[in-house]
């Protein structure tokens, strides 16, 4: 097994290039922003004293906000959320789904962070337990990233009531880290292990009508198609040639490692390091999407030469035309085998066979 | 006279003679290569028994040759899985053990002594010679060619992809499955081509064999209905397939459900089912056909129609129904893992994290198959030549079992043989041809013209002429051998080079050339043996479990049976926790002795520290608020063992235990890790809660034994500083005020 450095910077979209772009090298939005934040924070303190006054009337005011997903925030509201006396959990998620962050894992997970927020807020739960689902993109919270240090995205934090039946005694939050690709069932469970006891809805995912609807009528337009057709499109599904065709195909394909492309997901040529391109990968256990199409071409020739030698070659009558043909044909099938070979010794260092041109 | 005493040899009657002794020459020749190239590690090593699985085989046959058959049956073995145990006789499957006991017994029988362990060791390799001998009888019923079927046996006899699980030692259920699966095929066609009930019920005899050997006996089941059902969509129904499928599925089924390990998945499971529905398809298409024989053409279109959506629907309602309420099991995750191949990495990482498991990559093929690889497409091109009901199985088979072998490393072995029956198909059509002395004259042919099919392919619609030129016969044939040729080499090497270590006992080479013998697993296992009281309980990571169940003869926590991934996930979450949280852990579990295989001397990469994540992650499956892989990456998403190692990775046990005292054997500071290629910290890390039992020779497996509770009461880390003569770490209790403790 080999162990390399693990991809989690390629996974989860890193960030820290572009805040510093934005919060250094170029000073005047910074200058603005905070500017904006003098105008704002004496205003924000008011609101927020006014509304920590009265903490129930903060749940239920974030919770009209999110009537089905969850609440969009900014940096503002996210400080109102997460301050300090408040009876409520506060599920918040830090992402940046603009495709300037380039984070694909920010924009997969985003239909999903909805489906757990709607599945909360319309399913079945105990009355104590009040949760609100938030969620704060790096475009509205610029100030919240840098205040948290965050460089990756997306980040989710589980913030525990301070007040209340279930308060802990310190208000922080959890924090859950992204690796990869997640469900919203996974995340749900880990949303479920920090919240107290109590009716939790269950995750249900919407179905899909349109998907259904469409597969029917495909599958109605294709009866209608293949009814109508079937006169002219009877011999070509019958006709041998082309069963013979697929199957040889397939075969090719997946005798030249075409599954372990899919399964690893294999760049397709790599850089040679000295600006070049190197079409086959090293080492034995390893190979490039570009190099299994050349093997498979290999193999094709080699495939071609063996069946015109056994089949075409004996049914030809012109007696100059079959000397010569046998000939071509052997040659093609010495030269090609001897270029696999080459090619195979290239991969596997110690192998100590190979034919005479390569 | 000599040309006239040839011809008496080689015509008429005298002549088929000869011919059927000189094959059976060559096939009793074949058969002798295949057993003698499997001979390396026996020749190398000595007769010991191999790798991992084959351990618990050799083990098992062993107490059914002592206690008998109906014991073993009922076998509940105590010494696994401790505390749990496991219903052995219930959880296996018996074929391989069986038949290594009766071959015993008659050996007994006619007085000749041998150990139990050489019958297990030469078991492979007598069976290859089998195997090699049903491939000809398969192949021959594919062509009319006599050498077809000999070429196929010489190929199946050597062929690297069919070797790697059939060398001597290699006492896996493999070893006996190749030869049945070949067998029971050439029984299956035999069936189809005669529609006889006796082959079908041969068919399913061999069948239940198989069933009792492997758990590959699925590809059969799902195979031969899906031959079935692609000769009914080719409108090729005849009551010859009828009578064959029925008699096999009925007897066969019926077989299967004797092994006490199968009991009822043959109706239940999924993977199964495809062979009820061709069964139940095929009693409709008979209804069909014999109803047409009374009926005028358009009633008969009629109620045909009107058949078919019925029984679509009530057979989609009924499947849905029945799944939904859970009469019939979802897939089994291996099979699933096969055709969703990103399933096993997110729901069951304990079967990706075999290697044997992992997708195949294509040097993979070459290095298994060699020339085979270019000359199996060819001769699936063959087969559509006549594609007469054998073909059709050709190709199904080919197209099917390329794919398994590419999503699967080890399913190349069920590639292999079809591999061997197209090209040797391939080979003997270009031999033939090329291989005849008689030149053709170029005026006699134009008369055979007329009979030229028109549903073939278009590349053989000419007939055939033959060959002119002895010059394009010696071109031809000569390069053939030549590759040929390169074929056995590349075999020899092959198996000679990577597939004859016993991987109990390793080999390298010393600079100078000469073989260095490394025995570690021995030398730990039999310290063991010898050392312990017999009910000492061993603690390793579950690759292990076998081979000290098989060797050192002691109880383990878990082995490669893998039957509860929790005990496992237990047993993962004690190697990758700090010591206070594996402690009680070991404790609770009566945990004598830990055992952890360390390479980092040696540069031997197999050891623990590189199987580490996987025992993270599938602690993690289980504790995902305890263990979490993200711990043991350092920020940058780095897995390091040197100085910048994160904490997790750094206290946890296993870490501990494999660099425990390490660094005394090196200058200070200059602690290498072989296998990681990293310099490691200066000071090795401290154990408190075990103390080092026993390291072999080359540092590879490590013994530790757990320590028992400390007689004053004291803390274990408290101990352990206390006999160092370490001052007791007052100076933070004077500092700051007073904390609570809360745990």
């Amino acid at each position: 097994m080999k162990l390399g450095k693990l991809a989690i910077t390629s996974d989860s979209g890193h960030l820290d290039t572009l805040p510093n772009t934005h919060f250094q090298s170029c000073p005047a939005p910074c200058c603005v922003n905070m500017k904006l934040w003098t105008a704002i924070l004496p205003l924000l303190s008011v609101v927020g004293g006014v509304l920590s006054a009265s903490t129930p009337d903060k749940f239920a005011t974030y919770q009209s906000l999110s009537r089905s997903g969850p609440v969009d925030l900014d940096s503002a509201s996210y400080e109102d959320l997460t301050s300090a006396p408040r009876d409520y959990h506060a599920v918040v998620i830090l992402t940046a789904t603009d495709s300037r962050f380039g984070c694909l894992l920010c924009r997969d997970f985003e239909p999903e962070w909805d489906l757990i927020a709607r599945s909360w807020n319309k399913g079945p739960k105990s009355d104590d337990l009040k949760v609100v689902f938030g969620t704060l993109d790096f475009d509205n919270g610029k100030a919240v990233f840098q205040k948290l240090m965050l460089q990756t995205a997306p980040v989710l934090l589980v913030f525990p009531p301070t007040i209340g039946p279930h308060a802990k005694v310190d208000g922080n939050p959890v924090r859950f880290d992204f690796t990869g690709p997640i469900t919203a069932e996974q995340v749900y469970a880990w949303i479920g292990r920090h919240l107290p006891e109590g009716t939790k809805p269950e995750i249900v995912r919407p179905i899909n009508y349109m998907r259904i609807v469409s597969v029917v009528t495909t599958l109605m337009a294709a009866v209608t198609v293949f009814t109508v057709l079937s006169p002219y499109v009877l011999p070509i599904i019958q006709n041998r040639n082309l069963w013979a065709a697929i199957s040889l195909i397939a075969v090719l394909l997946f005798t030249s490692g075409q599954m372990f492309n899919h399964i690893r997901k294999v760049p397709y040529v790599a850089g040679d390091g000295r600006g070049g391109i190197s079409y086959f990968a090293g080492g034995f256990q390893n190979q490039f999407g570009m190099e299994t199409q050349i093997v498979a071409a290999i193999y094709a020739v080699l495939s071609f030469a063996t069946i015109a030698l056994a089949v075409k070659v004996p049914r030809m009558e012109d007696v100059k035309g079959q000397q010569l043909a046998v000939l071509i044909w052997a040659t093609v099938l010495f030269g090609t085998y001897s270029f696999l070979l080459s090619v195979f010794k290239a991969k596997n260092g110690g192998y100590p066979f190979f034919l005479p041109p390569f | 006279m000599a040309p006239s005493s040839l011809d008496v040899l080689l015509k008429g009657s005298s002549g088929r003679n000869t011919r059927g002794l000189l094959r059976v020459i060559i096939l009793v020749t074949i058969a002798a290569a295949a057993v003698s190239s499997r001979l390396f590690s026996v020749i190398r090593f000595e007769s010991i028994i191999h790798e991992f699985d084959p351990w618990f085989n050799f083990r098992a046959t062993k107490y059914l040759v002592e206690n008998g058959f109906y014991s073993f049956w009922d076998w509940f073995d105590d010494r696994t899985w401790h505390p749990l145990g496991r219903v052995t006789g219930g959880t296996l499957y018996p074929g391989l053990m069986v038949t290594s006991g009766i071959i015993y017994h008659v050996l007994l029988l006619l007085t000749i002594p041998v150990d139990i362990r050489n019958v297990c060791v030469l078991l492979a390799p007598g069976f290859s010679g089998l195997t090699a001998l049903a491939m000809y009888l398969l192949t021959s019923e594919m062509s009319t060619s006599p050498s077809a079927g000999l070429l196929a046996a010489a190929f199946m006899g050597i062929t690297p992809g069919y070797i790697s699980r059939s060398v001597a030692g290699s006492y896996d259920n493999e070893a006996i499955a190749i030869f049945l699966l070949v067998f029971t095929f050439y029984l299956w066609i035999k069936a189809v081509k005669n529609g006889s009930i006796m082959w079908g019920a041969l068919t399913a005899l061999f069948y239940g064999y198989m069933v009792s050997a492997w758990g590959g006996y699925v590809f059969i089941t799902n195979l031969i209905p899906l031959h079935v059902f692609v000769l009914l969509c080719m409108g090729r129904y005849s009551s010859r397939v009828y009578i064959s499928y029925t008699t096999w599925y009925a007897l066969g089924t019926l077989g299967s459900m004797q092994i006490p390990f199968v009991g009822f998945l043959p109706i239940r499971n999924s993977d199964h089912m495809s062979a009820l529905g061709v069964f139940g398809l095929i009693q409709l298409v008979a209804f069909a056909d014999f109803i047409r024989s009374y009926l005028p053409g358009k009633q008969f279109q009629k109620l045909l129609t009107s058949m078919i959506l019925l029984t679509v629907g009530l057979g989609l309602g009924g499947l849905v129904l029945l799944s939904v309420s859970g009469v019939i099991a979802p897939w089994s995750g291996r099979f699933y893992s096969l055709w969703d191949t990103g399933y096993a990495k997110v729901h069951i990482p304990i079967i990706a994290s075999v290697s044997e498991h992992q997708p195949t990559a294509w040097p993979a093929f070459f290095f298994d198959l060699n020339f085979l690889i270019w000359l199996f497409p060819a001769g699936v091109f063959m087969c559509f030549q006549k594609l007469k009901d054998e073909h059709v199985f050709v190709v199904i088979y080919s197209v099917l079992a390329s794919y398994f072998a590419g999503v699967m490393v080890r399913l190349m072995l069920t590639l292999t043989p079809i591999v061997c029956v197209a090209a040797a198909l391939a080979l003997s059509a270009i031999l033939d041809n090329f291989l005849v002395a008689s030149t053709p004259s170029p005026t006699a042919e134009s008369k055979a013209k007329a009979s030229t099919e028109d549903k073939s392919l278009r590349s053989t619609r000419e007939p055939v002429v033959g060959i002119y030129s002895y010059l394009s016969k010696a071109v031809v044939t000569g390069s053939v051998t030549l590759y040929l040729l390169l074929f056995v080499a590349h075999c020899t090497w092959v198996t000679s080079n990577a597939y004859s270590s016993p991987s109990v006992v390793l080999a390298s080479k010393l600079p100078d050339g000469s073989q260095f013998i490394i025995d570690d697993y021995r030398e730990a296992y039999y310290w063991l043996r010898q050392n312990t009281p017999d009910n000492a309980k061993i603690m390793s990571w579950w690759d292990y479990g076998y081979q000290i169940g098989g060797m050192a003869d002691r109880p383990t926590l878990v082995d490669n049976n893998t039957w509860n991934n929790t005990h496992i996930a237990t047993v993962g979450k004690a190697m990758s926790s700090r010591e206070e949280v594996s402690y009680p852990i070991l404790r609770q579990h009566d945990v004598d002795y830990v055992l952890v295989v360390f390479g980092g001397l040696l540069g031997y990469s197999g050891d623990d520290l590189n199987k580490f994540l996987w025992m993270v992650r599938i602690a993690e499956g289980i504790w995902p608020d305890e263990v979490k892989e993200r711990d043991y990456f350092t920020a940058r998403g780095e897995y390091r063992v040197d100085e910048e190692a994160t904490p997790a990775m750094k206290n946890s046990l296993m870490y501990k235990m494999s660099y425990h005292n390490y660094q005394s054997l090196f200058p200070a500071g200059q602690a290498m890790d072989r296998v990681r290629g990293t310099k490691l910290p200066k000071e090795s890390p401290q154990l408190n809660t075990l103390e080092e039992a026993f390291t072999s020779e080359n540092w590879i497996v490590r013994l530790y034994k757990v320590k028992d509770l400390d007689n004053l009461g004291r803390d274990h880390s408290h101990a352990v500083a206390f006999d160092k003569g370490l001052k007791r770490k007052r100076a933070t209790k004077h500092k700051g005020p007073r904390v609570l403790r809360t745990e």
